[in-house]
């Protein structure tokens, strides 16, 4: 027993190193199809982000889809027409903007 | 008398057995090497060794006014999918710690506060933050620093990208636009 705790004392302690790395927001959108629009928020250390507030707004700072992630950590929107960019906001300085521009198409 | 048997040990056991001893405190010197990095690091990490590199002083937000640093001279550094992250400090006046509730930092102007990019955190003697680098960025880039009064009050100003960071803008010219 004590011989297997000290083969995985170290593989434990880099396992709980883990979670003190940095948790940068993400969020990638998609075109699927019939011109509807895939969200996908989450976090770099792998973590989603199920009810955390997506918006898509406009150039001209109008909302046009105000919605939350749902429990896959996705939202699907249909494309809004014009210039618009798509909010993830899980808080005060943790944004990712995704231009409509790097929306690609399917 | 004693029964033990002396055996004849291979050739390489001896040679561990002559030199187990010595190699052991080669052992115990290895760390040493890495000592000039460890204290290096926790001086930056204190603030020992100032706000970081490329420091910009001074810069005049509104009223306020702040230092910028980045926290070390090298390229961003990549986490995953969620693309490239360069790491700044920066440290408020004084005299403005007290009115200014929050410090943001964006490639490129932002679209409104609540878009304003990533938050500093920590002290306000000594803040920090990471910020996204998106591949596309232009080299000519300015990163604008938003801050946000207590009283409600916004007050923005911009600084060249090459100015706060040459690494991020040599690593930019590299990529050539990819992605």
């Amino acid at each position: 027993m004590k011989h297997l705790m000290r083969k995985l004392a170290l593989p434990l302690l880099v396992l709980a190193a883990g979670p003190a790395l940095a948790h940068n927001p993400m969020c990638e959108c998609e075109e699927v199809a019939s011109g509807q629009v895939k969200c996908t928020g989450g976090f770099s250390d792998g973590s989603g982000a199920p009810g955390v507030t997506l918006d898509v707004i406009g150039y001209d700072e109008q909302v046009l889809v105000g919605g939350k992630l749902g429990d896959d950590s996705t939202l699907t929107f249909k494309r809004p027409d014009g210039e618009f960019y798509v909010l993830f906001d899980a808080g005060p300085g943790h944004v990712v903007e995704v231009d409509y521009a790097d929306i690609g198409q399917p | 008398m004693s029964q033990a048997q002396t055996l004849p040990a291979s050739p390489l056991k001896q040679w561990w057995l002559k030199w187990r001893f010595h190699l052991n405190i080669l052992l115990i010197l290895i760390p040493l090497g890495f000592m000039p990095k460890y204290f290096a690091d926790a001086k930056l990490f204190r603030g020992d060794a100032g706000l970081g590199v490329n420091v910009i002083s001074d810069i005049q937000v509104g009223p306020y006014s702040l230092d910028l640093a980045e926290m070390r001279d090298e390229a961003p550094r990549a986490d995953g999918p969620a693309g490239h992250f360069k790491s700044f400090n920066a440290s408020l006046c004084k005299a403005c710690i007290n009115d200014v509730k929050a410090v943001y930092l964006r490639i490129g102007k932002p679209r409104s506060l609540r878009a304003a990019g990533t938050i500093f955190f920590g002290a306000p003697y000594r803040m920090g933050t990471n910020l996204p680098i998106p591949p596309r960025t232009q080299p000519d880039a300015q990163i604008w620093i938003t801050l946000e009064g207590w009283d409600g009050s916004m007050h923005q100003a911009s600084v060249p990208l090459a100015k706060a960071s040459p690494a991020t803008v040599a690593w930019l010219e590299k990529q050539g636009g990819k992605k």
